[in-house]
């Protein structure tokens, strides 16, 4: 710890630089408050095209444009004729590419991850200020590059956001070999912004922390986001040459990937899954972290087996790489290495469930405020059990070869993705947003958004368990060509008019953010009585931070504690010498520096 | 399943059945909320395992949504009545742990074992040999002539015009026919598959057997065998993103009578030496 104090003395000499002014200030700011809102805004509108792409699907999907009627005409009455079985691929992929690289990576990584890092850990910004700020505008550019294929000649990558080979690498195959290459392309300078990003949370975790801020006083957001980096610096550079090899192979005459030149289709699922399990995790954990964090303070509560959550999420970090064959079972593998990764698999769900029963114990005995963050915290943690429970069923070799590629592995990851990331989204939007802007989201609103959320959700995405277990392919342009899947459209149908109730009623949520901008209650420093470094400070915090570098006293979690008048005490608040012993002391060692 | 879900499920079904814009002549033979038909016998294995997961997560489920439904409610903040300081408790992370490690590994171990007998178990010697190679978009099927014996596959040689790789001097393979997007198998006997894909990755899937197996070109799949256990007309699905028209990438897959199958093969025609497979040696050749 006395080497954090001094790194962070030794850091702020060459960190400090100027506030921005005017225009700048929003355009090319190197404030990580900035950056952070900056992504916050661009993934979040990219958040509305993605659900828009989605909504067109699931039209198609109700409605197809290609249905052979009774009467012998083809395309269903209501169906949008512009959506062709091309153009369906097209959407599902970029969907997928959408959500996955424009929107939770961003919005949990770029957004919280930039915001609230120095401010929990008690810096005045990033350990590298200017490649923030190039990240993120490197990621925005990679945003355009893959929705670029929407106007380009073939239309967009259509070959899923995956990109198996060699239906990805070959253009008369997939017949959309400027889109596929702008998405490989965009995939590839994608990855480049994350690995400036995850250098960067990790510098300034490890070396700026303030004095007194050992590693196990971090707030679980912080942790969460400081393995995510880690995960994010290994995996992601697999990915970006992967999306190399894919450009080379689509224009530029190299086989990595198509056998019947002499390459290798299974090189390219290696490739992409070995960055794509830890994606899966690297879409969770900093959702998990937050959550940790707005579950324990409102519940006024410590969290519960803080340090079993840290090694959870350490250990899910390193489980994260070893299981990502098991995408692959499908393809023919050998069995002991199937073997091998069935079991990661399973073992993979053992910190998971511990995480579960933690946030359980943390609300348990507590004293539980049913604001709209904490709401979404728990239908985080609800939403994650039930797609938990469908990875179980996934990880299960002979099950999964059934229901792989059906629409139960679509309902599986909404769960995870949706039910779990976006709603720790919402409730991280509405727990920080009095400190980002000052004033506070309005309630009711929140909880109308939040109920017809959860609603819709359930709706839209509980009924694709039955559907995919029923043999409904995904990535089908349309379902009623199959004589066993006809029969269940209407439930396609009611899925789609669930998924129209859940696009639109993020409307409510888009009024709420704008209109408090304006209209909100001012928020003070610390309008929920949490106890961690950001809400010490303004609301929205000034330039550099902190006025002076504060002090840590105490772990992240000092909620009802017996003695005290209140029931937080904030982390920088100096122990007093008669105080009562309220929690094991190694919890909350004498300050250091 | 209580009177209520059934009401709401008729409620739904009702009302989007009068909404749809048209009538579903066709109704599954099972219901459509549930698991389709199952006619191999590894399938119902498999049902087994998902019946197993299913009351697994069942009871694991209400006992985890009962906890948080209790504590939501028992522990809302009311006036006066502050919160319980506590950190955890070592020996409930330990339960807490050490339970699910144990589940999950017997899952494991479970699933691995009937996955390796899926996988090693051979084909009895009487299994009927059929060749599928998918093309986009669409299915090529071979089966043996009299002789029972299919032409070897090669996937080096899969090409443009030699879908299945058959060496043409291959006597085997000489009296094979072939069919495309048609395949007919005889209940009650084993059947193995040889699946091979001409360009793009496919898959074999087919719901009503519980099967799926990718095909990845350059490979050719020798390990897949099953035994339809009883009569019906089914489809075969490509389940692999497969390009433009993958969608409707189906064929018809009927499970007959012994005797109607052999009544089904008498009308097929044997390839004969003229075949387009002779010719198509050098244009596979060409094409590597």
């Amino acid at each position: 710890m006395s080497t954090a104090t001094m790194t962070h003395a030794d850091a702020h000499g060459h960190h400090d630089h100027h506030e921005a002014t005017g225009w700048k200030k929003y355009i090319w700011s190197l404030d990580h408050k900035i950056i952070g809102l900056q992504y916050l805004f661009s993934s979040l509108a990219f958040l509305f095209i993605g659900g828009a792409l989605a909504l067109l699907l699931r039209w198609q999907l109700a409605f197809p444009s290609t249905q052979v009627m009774p009467d012998g005409n083809v395309g269903n009455p209501l169906s949008l004729p512009f959506i062709n079985p091309q153009f369906y691929n097209a959407l599902f992929t970029m969907h997928a590419t959408v959500m996955v690289f424009l929107v939770v990576m961003p919005v949990l990584i770029g957004a919280f991850g930039n915001y609230l890092i120095p401010l929990k850990i008690g810096a005045g910004d990033m350990a590298f200020p200017l490649i923030n700020e190039l990240s993120y505008w490197v990621w925005l550019a990679s945003g355009f590059i893959m929705l670029a294929g929407f106007f380009v000649a073939g239309g967009a990558a259509a070959a899923g956001w995956t990109g198996y080979a060699p239906l990805s690498s070959v253009g008369a195959y997939n017949g959309a070999r400027i889109g596929q290459s702008l998405w490989a392309t965009g995939l590839f300078i994608n990855g480049l912004a994350s690995i400036m990003g995850a250098f960067n949370y990790i510098t300034t975790i490890v070396n700026m922390r303030a004095p007194g801020m050992g590693f196990f006083r971090l707030p679980l957001a912080v942790w969460a986001l400081f393995i995510t980096a880690f995960l994010l610096l290994l995996a992601v550079p697999v990915l970006s040459a992967a999306g190399a090899m894919l450009v080379l192979d689509l224009n530029f005459g190299t086989n990595f990937f198509n056998p019947a030149k002499g390459g290798q289709p299974l090189l390219w699922q290696h490739l992409f899954w070995f960055f794509g399990h830890p994606e899966v995790y690297i879409m969770i954990l900093p959702a998990m972290g937050m959550v940790s964090d707005i579950l324990s303070v409102n519940s006024r509560k410590p969290v519960f087996g803080y340090r079993a959550m840290v090694y959870a999420m350490i250990a899910i970090g390193f489980l994260g790489f070893i299981v990502w064959g098991h995408h692959m079972f499908v393809s023919g593998m050998n069995l002991v290495l199937s073997a091998a990764f069935g079991v990661s698999t399973m073992v993979i769900a053992v910190p998971s469930a511990i995480k579960t029963f933690n946030w359980l114990g943390t609300i348990w005995g507590g004293s539980i405020r049913f604001n709209t963050a904490m709401l979404n915290a728990l239908a985080f943690v609800a939403m994650f059990v039930i797609g938990g429970f469908s990875g179980i069923f996934m990880a299960s070799t002979p099950v999964n070869i059934f229901v792989h590629h059906t629409y139960f592995i679509v309902a599986h990851f909404h769960y995870v993705l949706f039910g779990g990331s976006i709603f720790a989204v919402f409730a991280a939007i509405y727990f920080w947003y009095p400190k980002m802007f000052g004033r506070m989201m309005n309630e009711t609103l929140g909880k109308i958004h939040f109920a017809l959320t959860f609603i819709f959700f359930n709706l839209c995405f509980f009924p694709m368990h039955n559907v995919g277990l029923g043999g409904m392919m995904r990535r089908i342009a349309d379902p009623t060509v199959y004589e066993h899947l006809r029969a269940l459209q209407p439930i396609n149908q009611f899925i789609t008019l669930s998924a129209i109730g859940l696009g639109f009623s993020q409307i409510v949520f888009l009024v709420n953010f704008f209109r408090s901008l304006r209209h909100g209650v001012p928020a003070g420093r610390n309008p929920w009585e949490a106890t961690t470094l950001e809400w010490t400070v303004d609301s929205p915090p000034g330039h550099g931070n902190f006025a002076t570098t504060p002090t840590v006293y105490r772990g992240a979690y000092d909620y009802s504690v017996p003695g005290h008048g209140k029931d937080y005490i904030m982390q920088n608040e100096p122990t007093e010498p008669d105080h009562p012993a309220g929690s094991p002391s190694r919890l909350r060692p004498a300050p250091v520096g | 399943m209580s009177k209520f879900c059934r009401f709401f499920r008729r409620g739904v079904l009702g009302a989007m059945l009068a909404w749809a814009s048209t009538g579903w002549a066709e109704m599954r033979e099972t219901g459509v909320w549930w698991l389709p038909r199952n006619v191999s016998h590894f399938g119902h294995e498999i049902d087994f395992m998902i019946y197993v997961i299913l009351w697994l997560t069942g009871i694991t489920g209400a006992l985890v949504f009962g906890a948080m439904i209790y504590f939501i409610v028992k522990y809302r903040h009311r006036a006066g009545v502050g919160a319980i300081h506590s950190h955890g408790n070592n020996t409930l992370e330990v339960v807490w742990t050490t339970i699910p490690v144990f589940i999950f590994l017997a899952l494991a171990i479970y699933g691995n074992e009937m996955w390796g007998r899926m996988r090693m178990e051979k084909a009895p010697a009487d299994a009927l040999q059929v060749a599928v190679v998918g093309e986009q978009f669409g299915w090529n099927v071979r089966y043996p002539g009299p002789d029972g014996k299919l032409g070897k596959m090669d996937s080096r040689k899969i090409g443009k015009d030699n879908p299945f790789g058959i060496d043409a001097n291959d006597p085997d393979g000489k009296d094979d026919f072939t069919t495309y997007n048609d395949l007919v198998f005889p209940v009650n006997r084993p059947v193995q598959l040889h699946l091979g894909s001409k360009d793009v990755i496919h898959a074999f899937y087919v719901p009503e057997f519980r099967l799926y197996q990718d095909m990845v070109p350059g490979r050719v799949y020798d390990f897949v065998w099953f035994k339809a256990d009883s009569v019906g007309s089914f489809q075969l699905a490509c389940n692999q993103l497969c390009g433009q028209g993958h969608y409707k990438m189906f064929g018809k897959l009927a499970v007959v009578p012994d005797s109607d199958y052999l009544a089904w093969v008498k009308g097929k025609a044997p390839l004969t030496a003229a075949s387009p497979n002779s010719s198509a040696e050098t244009t596979a050749v060409a094409n590597r």
